[in-house]
């Protein structure tokens, strides 16, 4: 199969439903001739014309008001915040109206959007533009929240994403733009609230979202040298949370490590160990479940210290360590 | 207001029980009637109801553990309502602080070691714990259950280490690796004194306290053997339950023993009580071990129903659903090993009853009829009386009328 990087993927999806359905439009700053602050749109603008890529001002509440009325009118809107951090902007537009809209009209009108959200640190972009906010998001009902950590993910992710009838907040990760992997050229459909088991194995269960899979996955290959048989679980969507494959794993292995970049305090993690110790899971536990997570900081400038902010392959290797052995 | 709940007393005999299980988890709520715990006691399992309503707010012992009667096993109350007596007989002594519970020095285990130990009912106590700060982890009682072979009949199931071979002082002669010999070392197997065998070890050391004789005879079964073939698809076909010899004797032995008042009787507080009605219990071997089961009025029965009772008790007897109620109140015993090779054995008294009947197998043997030497089914019977009730002439009466009543069952209908 070729091999293409997970922006590509992300770009062949949107273009790909465009093609065939006239409601579906992208809007975002920059995203025109200049092809996205990542580059994603690159091309679109040229295939289908300004308007469908509508470039629009720097106002993300702006850009999410007019998604949000859009998607209720029929049209189904894929719209780019430019760095994730921005979505606090647009929040008034995405929690108290989006995410509502569906409820509130008892069913009858539908929010149809996908919000694309490049997050996380280790570009060099600094505190206010390398941050991971999903959780935030994942705490309004109405939302639905999606973290692909690959470029096969991405591509049948936000297929899904656009053709589901709610707001979906997209969180990519701007290392991961880069990253390869082997992509269908058909259209594709991965489910939101499946999870993927990465790689199998009988010690410790790891739950990573987004890029921490692909550490988790290095540290795995780390642990085995040791003897220890680490099972990876990418949970893919955070709402709706895959809770039953999480649960089998963890009875399987009895022991789990939850990581993601976010900041450890409050982060999505919580809410993954509350889910395993509240769940039938829990007599099965041999050691207490831990989480791995940001250090409680603005991710630095400095790159040194920015990599120090956030969980690497080393603290996964050491905790998982410490969950085994003691 | 926080009530307690006891562990019941639920016969003149009973002094312990045992926690099977807890029905209802600490801090819910439970309706009064509600059933919270399920106790084993006397070779029977029955469910605790709360006496109050309220949450459940503390159990003092672990599944499995065993209760002197009257002693309290758990409290029912309002939510952070404090406990203000303190226990002091069991395990994990309790204060109250401030309004909450406190608990000191409790073994420290990781879930699965908790689920784990709970499915093969090990007492963690035992276990030492290799986690962080002496935690026990599932290996630790994994580990434990390998060197404790067949702590529980499940035992087998689990992943245990094989078994270390003796291997030989040395190289064998090619200079290969040392060959093992096939001598297992497997440690000596113990099992707790506990349920239902603590309950027949008590009683049957109770019952030697008892000055008993037996008493035998032989019994040409000749007639009983024809009238149960005669009887058998008749009754199979009315209730669809196959006709026992155990069903006959029960009937034939109501049927006699009403004669004979000092034998279906007891002794009670130094009162021999003879009974108006015939309870016959009759020993069934279950997978948890000895239970004694009671047809109760047999003398009123016809064979029919002694039939169709013997069946549903026994059923109920194996799966370990026998009811209290079921087996109090025996009169006589009747002990039949007559599925075995056995031809006649000493039975030893169920207290407090006068007597108890122990049955051989049947068999053909030659034996003497008017000179001649004849083929007849045999079978051996052995009384066992509590000489304090009866004496040997009217013991020995029962049994030679008994036998007369089995040689020619046909009274039956006089």
């Amino acid at each position: 199969m070729r091999t293409i990087t997970y922006s590509e993927a992300i770009r062949e999806a949107m273009s790909q439903i465009m093609r065939h359905n006239p409601d579906v439009f992208i809007m975002g700053e920059d995203i025109g001739v200049y092809g996205g602050a990542f580059g994603l749109t690159n091309g679109m603008i040229e295939e289908f014309g300004a308007e469908r890529v509508r470039i629009t001002p720097i106002s993300e509440a702006a850009i999410t008001g007019c998604a949000t009325g859009a998607a209720m009118t029929g049209m189904r809107p894929i719209l780019e915040i430019q760095f994730s951090d921005f979505v606090m902007i647009a929040a008034d537009n995405l929690v108290n109206q989006a995410a509502k809209m569906r409820y509130m009209f008892g069913g009858k009108a539908k929010v149809p959007m996908v919000v694309r959200l490049p997050g996380g640190s280790g570009a060099g972009f600094a505190a206010q533009h390398s941050q991971s906010l999903e959780a935030w998001m994942t705490h309004i009902p109405g939302l639905k929240v999606v973290q692909p950590s690959n470029a096969y993910d991405a591509k049948g992710l936000m297929i899904a994403a656009i053709n589901d009838d709610n707001p979906v907040l997209f969180y990519e990760h701007k290392l991961l733009y880069n990253e390869t992997g082997e992509v269908p050229r058909e259209e594709y459909e991965i489910p939101l609230g499946k999870a993927h088991v990465k790689r199998t194995g009988s010690d410790v269960t790891i739950v990573a979202t987004g890029i921490m899979v692909k550490k988790a996955m290095e540290a795995a290959e780390e642990l085995e040298k040791d003897g220890i048989l680490a099972e990876i679980i990418d949970p893919r969507t955070l709402v709706p949370l895959d809770q039953e494959v999480i649960i089998n794993s963890v009875k399987k292995t009895g022991r789990v490590l939850v990581v993601h970049e976010a900041v450890k305090r409050g982060g999505y993690g919580a809410e993954i160990a509350s889910m395993i110790a509240e769940s039938d899971a829990f007599d099965y536990l041999d050691a207490p479940i831990k989480r791995l997570g940001g250090v409680e900081t603005p991710i630095p400038y400095n790159p040194g210290l920015e990599q120090k902010a956030v969980p690497q392959v080393q603290d996964m290797l050491q905790e998982c360590r410490k969950i085994v052995m003691e | 207001m926080v009530s307690k709940v006891v562990m019941p007393k639920l016969g003149a005999t009973m002094e312990k029980g045992t926690i099977v299980k807890w029905l209802a988890p600490v801090g819910d709520y439970v309706e009064s009637g509600d059933p919270i715990a399920e106790i084993q006691t006397d070779k029977i399992t029955l469910e605790i109801e709360a006496e109050a309503s309220g949450v459940l707010l503390k159990t003092l012992y672990d599944e499995g553990s065993e209760v002197t009667v009257q002693e309290v096993i758990a409290y029912i109350g309002q939510e952070d309502e404090k406990i203000i007596e303190k226990c002091e007989d069991h395990i994990t002594e309790e204060t109250t602080i401030e309004g909450n519970l406190f608990f000191k020095d409790k073994i420290r285990r990781t879930p699965a070691a908790r689920k784990l130990a709970r499915i093969y009912q090990i007492n963690l106590e035992n276990v030492p714990g290799t986690g962080r700060m002496g935690m026990i982890k599932k290996s630790d009682v994994e580990n434990y259950l390998a060197n404790n072979k067949k702590t529980s009949p499940l035992s087998d199931t689990v992943h245990l280490k094989e078994p270390h071979l003796v291997s030989s002082p040395g190289p064998d002669q090619s200079g290969n690796k040392p060959i093992p010999i096939s001598a297992e070392v497997v440690d000596d197997q113990r099992m707790k004194l506990t349920g239902i065998r603590k309950v027949v070890a008590d009683r049957m050391t109770q019952s030697m306290q008892i000055p008993q004789v037996t008493l035998m005879s032989e019994v040409d079964m000749t007639n009983c053997v024809e009238l149960r073939k005669n009887l058998l698809p008749i009754i199979e076909k009315t209730n669809g339950f196959r006709l026992s010899y155990n069903d006959i004797l029960i009937k034939i032995v109501a049927h006699t023993i009403r004669r004979y008042p000092t034998l279906n009787a007891s002794l009670q507080n130094d009162e021999i009580v003879c009974h108006s009605s015939v309870n016959i219990g009759f020993a069934v071997d279950t997978p948890a071990g000895l239970v004694v089961p009671v047809v109760k009025n047999a003398q009123k029965l016809g064979l029919v129903s002694i039939t169709e009772t013997c069946n549903q008790l026994i059923r109920l007897a194996r799966e370990g659903n026998l009811k209290y109620e079921q087996m109090r109140e025996g009169t006589l015993t009747i002990s039949n090993l007559g599925k075995y090779e056995i031809d006649e054995f000493t039975p030893i008294i169920n207290p407090p009853e006068a007597a108890i009947l122990g049955v051989g197998r049947i068999r053909p043997k030659p034996v003497v009829i008017n000179e001649e030497i004849k083929i007849k089914s045999t079978m051996k019977l052995s009384l066992t009386f509590d000489h304090r009730i009866v004496d040997g002439a009217p013991a020995a009466a029962f049994l030679s009328a008994l036998k007369e009543t089995l040689e020619c069952p046909y009274q039956l209908f006089m």
